[in-house]
């Protein structure tokens, strides 16, 4: 079964370098890059639920869009790119995909964002260290890290 | 159990021409628990209780009867809830008045009963920062009039703050809301059992009065009108919990898990508030009570419990206010979001932020016509926004939960006589539950048109309430007349009837 290099996306200029870093890697081992969107909807806001939802899955398929569009400018040929939405909170979403996957690393970008802000919202690289069952690849954002 | 899959991802295959496609999503399944959690949570027991209780007692010819008209507030709240539950089964996830309105009665019904929402929620904001603002003084055991600067400063960052927190999409953990919320309910249970302990051994206040079974008797309200007026201030409290019932419709074990936390939750509150009102009532009587409506825990906490222990009480009516805000900002702007992208209301409310994921237009504009409401309220009723405020709310939850009981009979009205179970449960109860809140309604226009009974000067010779309450339905035909012509598409749809299947498969 050929392996695969599963990487959290949400647009963020630090997705963008851990992208470029996943589509590295991919290509070394001739790896599929499964490129993953993750968001969740508070259910404790209730109301229009359903409409919520769809506009958010829009964003996420327009940032999914242009991942697909940098994976086939820098060059993928030769390796599959897949652009996948999770809904699911993005930590335990790229372990459980990246398990069910059987990925041979997960790559993530840190957006270098200050520890109290992390402390208080948790961040998802922390979070995926400790759920991931598999190697995580951080890669520093520019400027950030 | 463990499920099979804890994510259903959605493939976007780059196809020859570069698009993306996109298969169906799967939702996310909630706990047992976590629906508990969301139905009490919405509903804010502490802070409902101290924006409320003091002004039951303020209704005249009340007397001792609170307990009775929490009891019987609960009644039309349960029937239109049951009207929530089975118009939901008409959208794919969790909708609101307006989607079911617009279903029923067509786009321009589906925009009151947006605007009832809306409006509803800018309401409470007012109460919701007066709330925080002076229990932020209290804290430090400071007693600021509530119509001072100070009290209007803090009351706008509160709103500043909890709209921030909204936009960029902070969220506490389900861990935590489980906490703060235990805290909350442990906290309301020891202060009442102390307070009845304290009145049984005549170490309550001089005015203390020990509990009746009259107390309870809905047929012990001296009149119609109090009754209706009183009710009207008791929805209030009540206000929320169907939020939690509706997000029920999602969770894991649909069949068994969601009638069993909307049950336990309806308890639960009813409970609370039962004894926690008795409790209030007993210690320190009705008077001194609606002297200090607007601050109840403030003026009972040092009272009930030894002085650093009261704080406790006042830090969990502020939890209880966050919590009660972010349930406020987050479903109006979805809400809003919703309207915009049906094409009710103009398009940049269905906003989504790239990197928040948030409503950000409609919670921003949320944010702002909130902080200025509430500037406005407080210069036409320096003394009593809170007062004025939970009035002027209970008439738009009356319109739009109105709304939404009828919407529910009319939209099932074809399936009604097939069977008792339809008959009673998605046709007379949400219409039982329409008409009587259009009695409170109607009562409570009567009672604050009555010069005497309001609480701050009258304004076109009517009570605040009732200017407010009309006002608002005044201004929401006129927007919905202006949008009819600028906004054609949406407009020209046909109400639409029950598709039989929605309740055969629902078994």
């Amino acid at each position: 079964m050929s392996s695969g290099i599963v990487i959290g996306y949400d647009g963020s200029e630090c997705a963008k370098e851990a992208l470029r870093v996943a589509l590295e890697v991919g290509k070394a081992y001739g790896d599929r890059v499964v490129i993953v969107y993750g968001f969740e909807i508070n259910p404790l806001g209730g109301g229009e639920i359903h409409e919520y939802r769809s506009a958010v899955r829009e964003v996420a398929s327009e940032r999914l869009k242009e991942a697909i569009a940098i994976a086939s400018k820098s060059g993928s040929d030769g390796i599959d790119v897949e652009a996948v939405i999770v809904e699911h909170a993005p930590a335990p979403g790229l372990a459980e995909l990246a398990r069910e996957r059987d990925a041979r690393v997960i790559v993530v970008g840190t957006r270098g964002e200050s520890p109290f802000r992390g402390a208080l919202l948790g961040s998802t690289p922390h979070k995926l260290l400790h759920l991931a069952d598999r190697p995580v690849l951080v890669v520093p954002g520019p400027g950030g890290g | 159990m463990e499920s099979a899959s804890l994510v259903e991802p959605t493939v976007v295959k780059l196809q020859a021409d570069g698009k993306a496609f996109d298969k169906g999503l799967k939702s996310n399944a909630i706990g047992y628990v976590s629906n508990l959690v969301i139905a009490v949570a919405s509903t804010a027991p502490a802070y409902s209780m101290a924006a409320t209780l003091g002004f039951v007692m303020l209704v005249s010819g009340i007397g001792v009867q609170a307990p009775a008209i929490i009891l019987i507030s609960f009644i039309p709240m349960l029937f239109v809830s049951m009207g929530y539950n089975y118009m939901n089964r008409a959208d794919p996830d969790c909708g609101t008045t307006f989607t079911w309105a617009a279903r029923a009665f067509g786009p321009q019904a589906g925009w009151m009963g947006g605007w009832g929402i809306i409006t509803s929620d800018i309401l409470v904001m007012a109460s919701l920062a007066q709330i925080a603002a002076l229990y932020t003084f209290h804290l430090w055991y400071a007693s600021p009039s509530p119509s001072s600067i100070g009290v209007l400063a803090i009351g706008i960052g509160w709103i500043v703050i909890m709209t921030w927190i909204c936009y960029i999409g902070i969220e506490l953990s389900a861990r935590l809301q489980q906490i703060l919320l235990t805290v909350e309910v442990i906290t309301l249970a020891v202060f009442a059992i102390v307070a009845l302990v304290d009145v049984y051994s005549a170490q309550a206040t001089s005015a203390a009065i020990k509990p009746t079974v009259s107390w309870f008797n809905p047929f012990d309200v001296s009149s119609v009108s109090t009754l209706g007026t009183a009710v009207l201030t008791g929805i209030f409290i009540y206000w929320g919990w169907d939020s939690g019932v509706s997000v029920n419709e999602e969770s894991e074990d649909s069949a068994r898990g969601p009638g069993k936390a909307a049950v336990v939750s309806t308890v639960l509150l009813l409970l609370i508030y039962l004894v926690v009102t008795t409790a209030s009532q007993a210690y320190a009587g009705v008077g001194a009570l609606g002297n200090n409506a607007g601050d109840i825990f403030a003026f009972l906490g040092p009272k009930v419990f030894p002085k650093p222990i009261n704080l406790i009480l006042i830090i969990t009516v502020l939890t209880s206010a966050s919590a009660s805000t972010q349930t406020t900002i987050l479903p109006t702007a979805r809400t809003s979001l919703a309207m915009a992208r049906w094409g009710g209301i103009p398009k940049t409310f269905g906003h989504v932020n790239p990197r928040h994921l948030t409503p950000d237009v409609s919670t921003i504009a949320f944010g702002v016509v909130s902080t200025i409401w509430f500037v406005v309220i407080d210069i036409l009723s320096p003394n009593n926004v809170l007062g004025d405020s939970v009035d002027a709310v209970g008439f738009m939850v009356c319109f739009y939960y109105g709304m939404t009981g009828f919407a529910c009979f009319w939209y099932f009205r074809r399936e009604l006589t097939k069977s008792v179970r339809n008959f009673f449960f998605v046709g007379i109860a949400p219409l039982l539950g329409g008409l009587s809140l259009a009695g409170v309604f109607i009562v409570g226009m009567s009672y604050y048109g009555h010069q005497k009974n309001n609480y701050s000067k009258d304004l076109f010779g009517l009570g605040l309430p009732d200017v407010i309450g009309i006002g608002l339905i005044i201004i929401g035909l006129v927007l919905g007349l202006i949008f009819h012509f600028t906004l054609p598409e949406f407009y020209s749809r046909k109400p639409e009837v029950a598709d039989p299947q929605l309740l055969a498969q629902s078994r």
